[in-house]
């Protein structure tokens, strides 16, 4: 009796999940084996040409170009963000309040304008070229904007906040007579880190990644905005298809690429947290 | 006396505006099990903590061997510390737990470090472990393996912060032992923070016992539980009636003391000038009830008979006052309510106290 009232109280979020994570999902995956007519009007005829499209070399760069992109914003976001968030957690509570609240804020601010607060720092024109300018340091301005470290920069800085808050948490976590008993037994402050802080924080840097990678997956107008369109990712291309390219079959079989590359990304999460977190804050 | 392995001299300690450690000074000697005890508070975590070098002190001395370490860093000063809550490595298995401190110190090679787990598993009889993570253990075994790895140090103090705390009544018992057993097989100095009076008495060759940042008294379990030195010390260790009474005389440690309309010779624990209150401490358990009148006795009314398994309980109205004794002999204990008796004790039964409590 009890598991099916259990089963009774699950019912809303199984109707919330199943009307907006469901049937779009089955609407993408059923749209990707779709083909088209001559006009780009979608005809409802069964075809695999979609995903042998998506194999195409050329199409394989865009993945590549998004996988080094989300593992490169991973990374500079760990070792920007991990120092950041452990001093953080080391604060006293109400300075560690307004840290929070610093880190927070950008998220108030439409992350468009944000965006192009850094084409207004970097352009040619723009304020670090003309002060470099101003001070002679330089004759003609350095080209900063419209390449892939560009992009880069403007999603790492996008995403930063995730991957500090999620390891705030598992640093603020973490079990103060652990590392006093690192010290008892003659381990230094350094060393401490590495043996003990370091290992225990894995969870949230794994977390911390997750939740930066997959974004970084599909963030296309940063791409737009700071690479202009040098180097493709996923994000525009299937934006492009599906607007412009009138391909929306084809988007779809890129958005299924993508999705299953965010599965791979998270069953790697579940290993690692699985292994470390097992037993661990019983 | 011998010089002492540590010295602990006019140590203060505040958090904030709070005085936690009133100068506290004390010696512990090479090889001897003293206890701090204290009720919630008093400030004995805190005094493990400064020893541990987890704590500051704002001002005093520390001398370990002779040599002042209270500038140290707790990784480098010679003691180590077995946590209340067993503060295990969670991510790492009982032998690299317990090697911890030898490789962070690089004092083994490996060779001798896997002989040396080996010897301290054998020591706290957790032979077999070393493969298991720490929550595959029980409270008992993780409190083992946490005195393996600070003994496995070698060092010159063991400190332990309530380690018994987090165990059931009846394992707490069996630690008890084991832990006195391990303390004299080792000879390594134990400092032993407890709230629990049985395991300070049981265990210890020597209490210091703690209130309000101070030591009030420091003693073998002996002394502390038969002259206590003040009232705090009488209230807070054994079981005692406590009986406000005015000193008529006093010489050579003895007061004359009229408790109602009675008078009485005790034992006194400090000079108390006649005409003064005194609070005299008599323990429940060293009361006997006699049904005839005998020398220094008190007459009284039996009030009520409580049967606690092995114990009896019996209050008896002695004038304005309520005397609660515990008999653990049933055979004649057989009082009615209502039935005149007299209550006598011996000599270390009772002692006289100035009416302050421990404002030394």
């Amino acid at each position: 009796m009890k598991t099916v009232r259990q089963n009774l109280l699950a019912i809303p979020i199984l109707v919330w999940f199943g009307l907006l994570v469901g049937i779009p999902l089955i609407y993408v995956v059923v749209l990707s084996f779709m083909s088209r007519d001559s006009l780009g009007n979608i005809v409802f005829q069964f075809t695999l040409e979609n995903y042998q499209r998506v194999f195409d070399p050329v199409y394989l760069k865009v993945f590549l170009n998004s996988f080094l992109l989300a593992v490169l914003t991973g990374i500079i976001t760990l070792v920007i963000g991990y120092p950041v968030a452990y001093i953080t957690a080391k604060l006293e509570r109400k300075q560690r309040a307004a840290a929070i609240g610093l880190i927070m804020l950008p998220f108030w601010i439409s992350s468009l304008l944000r965006t192009y607060g850094w084409v207004i720092l970097l352009g040619s024109s723009g304020v670090i070229n003309n002060i470099l300018i101003a001070l002679k340091l330089i004759d003609a301005p350095i080209p900063m904007m419209y390449k892939f470290s560009t992009t880069l920069i403007g999603t790492a800085y996008m995403l930063i906040p995730f991957m500090i808050i999620a390891i705030y948490n598992s640093v603020d976590k973490l079990d103060q007579s652990l590392l006093e008993a690192s010290y008892d037994l003659g381990a230094s402050r350094w060393k401490t880190f590495l043996k003990i802080t370091l290992p225990l924080t894995v969870p949230g840097i794994a977390g911390g990644f997750t939740l930066v990678f997959i974004p970084a997956l599909g963030l296309y107008f940063i791409a737009d905005l700071l690479g202009g369109g040098q180097t493709v990712f996923l994000g525009n291309l299937i934006n492009t298809l599906a607007t412009r390219g009138r391909n929306r079959p084809l988007a779809a079989a890129f958005s299924v690429g993508m999705i299953l590359l965010v599965l791979g990304v998270l069953a790697v999460y579940g290993r690692i947290t699985k292994d470390k977190v097992e037993g661990l804050f019983k | 006396m011998k010089k002492p392995l540590l010295s602990l001299v006019n140590i203060n300690k505040f958090f904030g505006d709070v005085h936690v450690l009133k100068d506290i000074t004390l010696d512990i000697q090479q090889g001897e099990f003293l206890t701090l005890l204290g009720p919630s508070g008093c400030g004995k975590t805190t005094l493990l903590r400064c020893i541990a070098g987890l704590e500051r002190i704002d001002s005093g001395d520390m001398l370990l061997n002779g040599v002042s370490i209270k500038e140290l860093e707790p990784n480098k000063r010679n003691v180590n510390t077995v946590f209340q809550n067993y503060a295990l490595f969670p991510h790492l298995n009982v032998y690299d737990n317990i090697a911890y401190g030898p490789r962070v110190k690089r004092t083994m090679a490996e060779p001798e470090l896997q002989e040396k787990v080996a010897e301290m598993l054998d020591l706290v009889q957790m032979t077999g472990y070393e493969g298991r993570m720490p929550h595959q253990l029980s409270g008992g075994q993780r409190q083992r393996i946490a005195i393996a790895r600070a003994l496995i140090n070698q060092p010159d103090i063991l400190l332990l912060d309530e380690p018994l705390g987090a165990l059931d009544l009846k394992l707490r018992k069996h630690m008890q032992t084991e832990l006195s057993q391990l303390q004299k097989k080792t000879g390594t100095t134990f400092v032993y923070v407890t709230h629990d009076q049985d395991e300070a008495l049981n265990m210890s060759d020597r209490i210091a016992v703690l209130s309000q940042g101070r030591i009030q008294q420091i003693g073998t379990p002996r002394e502390i539980y038969n002259n206590p030195v003040n009232l705090f010390v009488a209230d807070f260790i054994g079981d005692r009636n406590l009986l406000e009474v005015e000193v008529l005389a006093t010489a050579d440690s003895y007061s004359q003391v009229k408790l109602g309309s009675r008078i009485i010779n005790v034992r006194s624990a400090a000079y108390l000038e006649a005409g003064q209150r005194g609070m005299l401490a008599v323990h429940k358990d060293k009361l006997r009830i006699a049904a005839e009148p005998g020398p220094n006795s008190l007459a009284g009314t039996v009030l009520s008979v409580h049967y606690a398994g092995y114990q009896i309980r019996v209050e008896v109205q002695i004038e304005d006052a309520v005397i609660t004794a515990v008999e653990y002999q049933q055979s004649e204990s057989d009082y009615q309510v209502g039935d005149q008796v007299y209550l006598s004790w011996d000599d270390h039964g009772a002692i006289l106290l100035p009416m302050e409590a421990g404002s030394a």
